[in-house]
């Protein structure tokens, strides 16, 4: 019988040795083309399974979390993503969808969230014997209060709010209108998400970006604020200059005459121009500095770079040409001086603009990660505050201080900066003109600043979208001035 | 001296192997826990304790009662049933729960079964009663009130709160039956003979019980609609048929057989057909009756070369992934060279208990050993063979590690007797010293206190 019973064995062998050439044929041999049929489904269902971390503003508030579902849910997944603000945070988080991908700190944090990080793996092995979570939480800049304060005082108005600290850098609100419910792109229903992503691609306002730093614009008057340092800092203006009245001025190289905004007379001494807006004194001192030394300025401001945020898909501002472009025609520098023209800026930028003049010259690099932290609350990353650039000298911070007081007080946005309990306020408006001269007219409306201006604490860029007549038969100083108050009256108190 | 060596280093090797394997079971847990919920599973470590405390109780067991029995049984049976566990845990906790309710009971069944048979001749003994109660087990889920139809196959018996499949039992039984009539009989098989169109068949009258318990078996299967069982039991009896006689001749004869019984099969019924279909080419109905086979390979290509890690697959897509298709859950989550190892672990097993069989002296006991390591190796190679599509999908079960108290318990018997054939033939052997079991020590204390009484009352 031995003899049988050692051939059975080789049998028996084969057959195992059969079961391990066919396991090879699917795991190795066929892995990619299997991987690859549509109808597999198993990646897909294996990153949607699992708890992921919480994102929470500066004032604690949980603003993006998983929830375990019932075992006996319909759902097909085990967890759910919710916001539970809706569209407030929806430009900060993201969304973490099934078939839709991801965005914002739902992709930059999402090793974090996952619980992916080296720190996390090592803190999870270390930790036998209790049980715990491994998903790490992402702690934002952003604080929900003034984050609420700033959608409420945009209204249905399209356009952004941003407010950051300017000594840090530290994003404290940035809403976008048009947003977007993120809830419904992280539904389990595929209909629902597919239905929602539709319509969200097909509006033309394109909720889906954050127009605070996806998006530019042109700034209108608020670039004087940077025609001005550049002119204090390279000796080409002083305080004492005064400027001709003037309703028309041609720049040379042209024929076609610069206006002031509503076809004014205006000028006076520096305080008055700055503070009335003309645009004429402005685009006379943009073509004294001359193309290199008005570009060169431009740059230090952080023009046609990238802004190094932490969040994704930040845009450049633009001076709108290069040294040369200018050399051929100052009469397009003219027009950039008072930002017209080709001169686009975004409204994240422009709060860092207004930042760098209340922090002294020193422009605070932007950050909405202020501490990502592992289950057990230990930091894995903390940001510290760094500047990005120095715009300008510290005393021409002091002087366009003064400059942007006046603004406020006895300027074009006097009607409505005002601060409740008298706290100052320094702020330059702006009006860009986007319809050429005759046709109907069209005009965004900007303001920034910071406030209390003797100590700032907090730089604002209000941005209003000139989509409507509304917006466009208004001013910077009247639409968005009371915006911006609004959010800063609010948002004082609760600042450290 | 020397015997007892013998016994103590199989038992050290056992006792680390078994170690290891609660080890590995306990770490896969914890990993397969992080892996799906980036959580630590809660109770880790009286998990791990009660573990390594059944692991340490099996090895216990076979110390006591078998001591001299092979070292790679029990380990091997423990590292598939850990692995089998954590797998069912991480598809869904409360089959966890009753599948591990089902491992105590296992493990008890397998103490039962070394203390209830401390010789292999107390099986042989009862080969006609196996074969009955093995034939009344098979037939029970036929009786209208008793049995029930779940997952397409009539195989189940409800009787009260309990559910159970008695086929897994009854495969033992009519193994034992084989061994022992074969091992009686062997020679008169082999002798008397009658030639049929130039072929040598042994006597009717010899071969009459095996084709009627044969017939019977495969009617029955034919009729639960167990097609995988089915082919398992006539794969045993023409094993052991062709190992007793030595006689080619069984395994043509059996070959003939199955090829017919098959054609007809496929002709007749239409569970065959679909089941044949499906395996042909099952994304011709990828979303019908092929999703479950699609999906399981959908997940083995999704496990690659070394798996997603454990808990972080989606095997929860395939359907009765804890069950039938167990296997390609594990193959998502540990890769192919994790169930390469559960395949190696398989293929020691079924080595193990082949070394068994060639040691063995008695002849019924090397016949029940080929029966029963065949029933694990055949069982094995029909499901796997079945997710990996070498063969038609048949449903029975992994052996050890499929989620289901019946097949679980039912294999632990099956390694009981096993490891109690090569304990006794280490007893032949002389390896180690051929002591008086517990049952016969008691009967020589009655013996001599009823000889003692005799005597004081002469």
């Amino acid at each position: 019988m031995n003899q049988r019973i050692r051939r059975l064995t080789v049998a028996l062998s084969a057959l195992f040795a059969i079961l391990f050439v066919q396991l090879t044929t699917w795991q190795v041999v066929k892995q990619e083309e299997l991987t690859a049929n549509p109808n597999n489904m198993h990646a897909l269902y294996s990153q949607f399974d699992k708890p992921r971390g919480t994102i929470v503003t500066a004032d604690g508030q949980v603003i993006a979390s998983s929830t375990k579902l019932p075992v006996d849910s319909n759902s097909k997944f085990d967890y759910q993503r919710t916001y539970p603000y809706g569209d407030l945070f929806a430009n900060i988080t993201g969304y973490y969808s099934w078939g839709y991908g991801r965005t914002q700190l739902e992709r930059t944090q999402n090793d974090v969230l996952a619980g992916k990080t080296a720190q996390q793996q090592l803190e999870a092995t270390g930790d036998l014997f209790t049980a715990g979570d491994v998903t790490g939480s992402v702690h934002v800049t952003i604080d929900s209060r003034i984050q609420a304060a700033a959608k409420k005082a945009l209204g249905n108005k399209e356009g952004s709010v941003v407010v950051t600290d300017p000594r840090t850098g530290a994003v404290l609100a940035m809403y976008s209108n048009p947003a977007f419910d993120p809830n419904l792109l992280v539904s389990h229903d595929s209909n629902v998400v597919s239905e929602t992503a539709t319509a969200l691609q097909n509006d033309p306002r394109k909720p889906l970006l954050a127009n605070a730093y996806q998006e530019r614009y042109m700034p209108g008057s608020t670039m004087k604020v940077v025609t001005t340092a550049v002119g204090f800092d390279t000796g080409f203006l002083t305080l004492e200059r005064i400027f001709k009245d003037e309703r028309t001025w041609t720049p040379p190289n042209t024929k076609k005459p610069i206006r002031n905004y509503g076809k004014k007379v205006c000028g006076g001494d520096m305080a008055e121009v700055f503070r009335r807006s003309c645009n004429i004194p402005f685009a006379q001192v943009a073509v004294e500095i001359g193309p290199d030394l008005m570009v060169n300025g431009a740059n230090r401001f952080g023009f046609d770079e990238r802004v190094p945020f932490d969040l994704p898909g930040a845009a450049a501002s633009t001076f709108g040409g290069l040294a040369k472009d200018f050399s051929d025609s100052l009469a397009l520098l003219a027009i950039h001086g008072f930002g017209q023209g080709e001169v686009q800026v975004t409204p994240l930028h422009m709060a860092l603009i207004a930042g760098s003049v209340a922090n002294g010259g020193r422009m605070m690099q932007p950050y909405v990660v202020q501490e990502t932290r592992t289950s057990s609350g230990a930091a894995i990353k903390t940001t510290t505050p760094q500047a990005w650039k120095t715009t300008m000298a510290p005393t021409t911070a002091a002087t366009l201080t003064e400059l942007m007081k006046g603004v406020a007080t006895n300027g074009t946005a006097s009607c409505c900066i005002a601060l409740r309990n008298g706290i100052s306020v320094a702020v330059k408006t702006g009006t860009a003109q986007l319809n050429p001269e005759g046709q109907r007219q069209r005009s965004h409306a900007w303001i920034m600043g910071f406030a209390p201006a003797e100590s700032p604490k907090l730089a604002i860029s209000v941005f209003i979208k000139g989509v409507n007549d509304e917006v466009s038969a208004s001013t910077g100083g009247r639409l968005a001035g009371p915006i911006a108050k609004q959010v800063l009256d609010a948002s004082l108190p609760v600042m450290p | 001296m020397a015997e007892a060596s013998v016994a103590r280093s199989r038992r050290s090797t056992e006792l680390g192997l078994v170690v290891l394997s609660g080890v590995i079971t306990a770490s896969a847990y914890v990993l397969a826990s992080l892996g799906k919920h980036s959580v630590m599973p809660a109770r880790v470590v009286p998990f791990m304790l009660f573990v390594l405390g059944l692991v340490a109780c099996g090895h216990v067991i076979v110390r006591l009662t078998a001591k001299g029995a092979d070292p790679i049984f029990l380990p091997m049976a423990a590292f598939l049933h850990g692995l089998g566990f954590v797998m069912i845990a991480r598809l869904n906790d409360r089959w966890a729960g009753l599948q591990a309710t089902w491992s105590l009971i296992g493990l008890l069944a397998f103490a039962a079964t070394l203390i209830v048979i401390e010789r292999t001749g107390d099986l042989r003994r009862y080969q006609f009663t196996a074969l009955g109660a093995g034939l009344v087990l098979l037939l029970l889920p036929l009786v209208p009130g008793l049995g029930f139809t779940s997952g397409g196959a009539r195989i189940w018996v409800s009787i009260g709160p309990i559910n159970f499949q008695p086929g897994e039992f009854a495969k033992i039984l009519l193994a034992v039956f084989f061994a022992a009539y074969l091992a009686e009989r062997r020679e008169l098989i082999v002798q008397g003979h009658i030639r049929v169109l130039g072929v040598t068949l042994p006597e009717l009258r010899h071969l009459a019980p095996i084709l009627v318990a044969w017939a019977v078996s495969v009617v029955v299967m034919v009729f639960e609609k167990d097609l995988g069982s089915s082919l398992l039991f006539f794969t045993l009896f023409v094993v052991m048929l062709w190992v007793a006689t030595e006689r080619i001749s069984f395994l043509v004869m059996g070959g003939g057989l199955f090829a017919a019984g098959a054609f007809v099969a496929y002709q007749m019924f239409s569970h065959v057909r679909t089941r044949v279909d499906i395996w042909l080419d099952p994304w011709a109905q990828e979303t019908g009756r092929g999703y479950q086979p699609i999906q399981a390979l959908y997940g083995l290509a999704h496990g690659g070369l070394t798996g997603t890690g454990l808990g972080m697959g989606s095997p929860d897509l395939i359907p009765a992934a804890h069950n039938d298709f167990i296997f390609a859950a594990l193959g998502e989550e540990i890769g192919l060279i994790g169930v390469t190892a559960i395949l190696a672990a398989y293929a020691l097993l079924v080595g193990a208990g082949m070394r068994t069989a060639l040691r063995a002296q008695r002849d019924f006991e090397k016949l029940l050993a080929v029966g029963l390591t065949t029933i694990t190796a055949v069982q094995t190679f029909i499901i796997v063979g079945g997710v990996l599509r070498v063969v038609p999908l048949t449903g029975v079960t992994l052996p050890f590690m499929s989620y289901g108290g019946s097949s679980l318990v039912a294999n632990y018997v099956l390694l009981a007797i096993l490891i109690r054939i090569s304990d006794s033939t280490a007893r032949s052997l002389h390896e180690i010293p051929d002591s008086a079991s517990a049952s016969e020590r008691f009967a020589t204390w009655r013996l001599r206190r009823s000889a003692r009484a005799t005597g004081a009352s002469t």
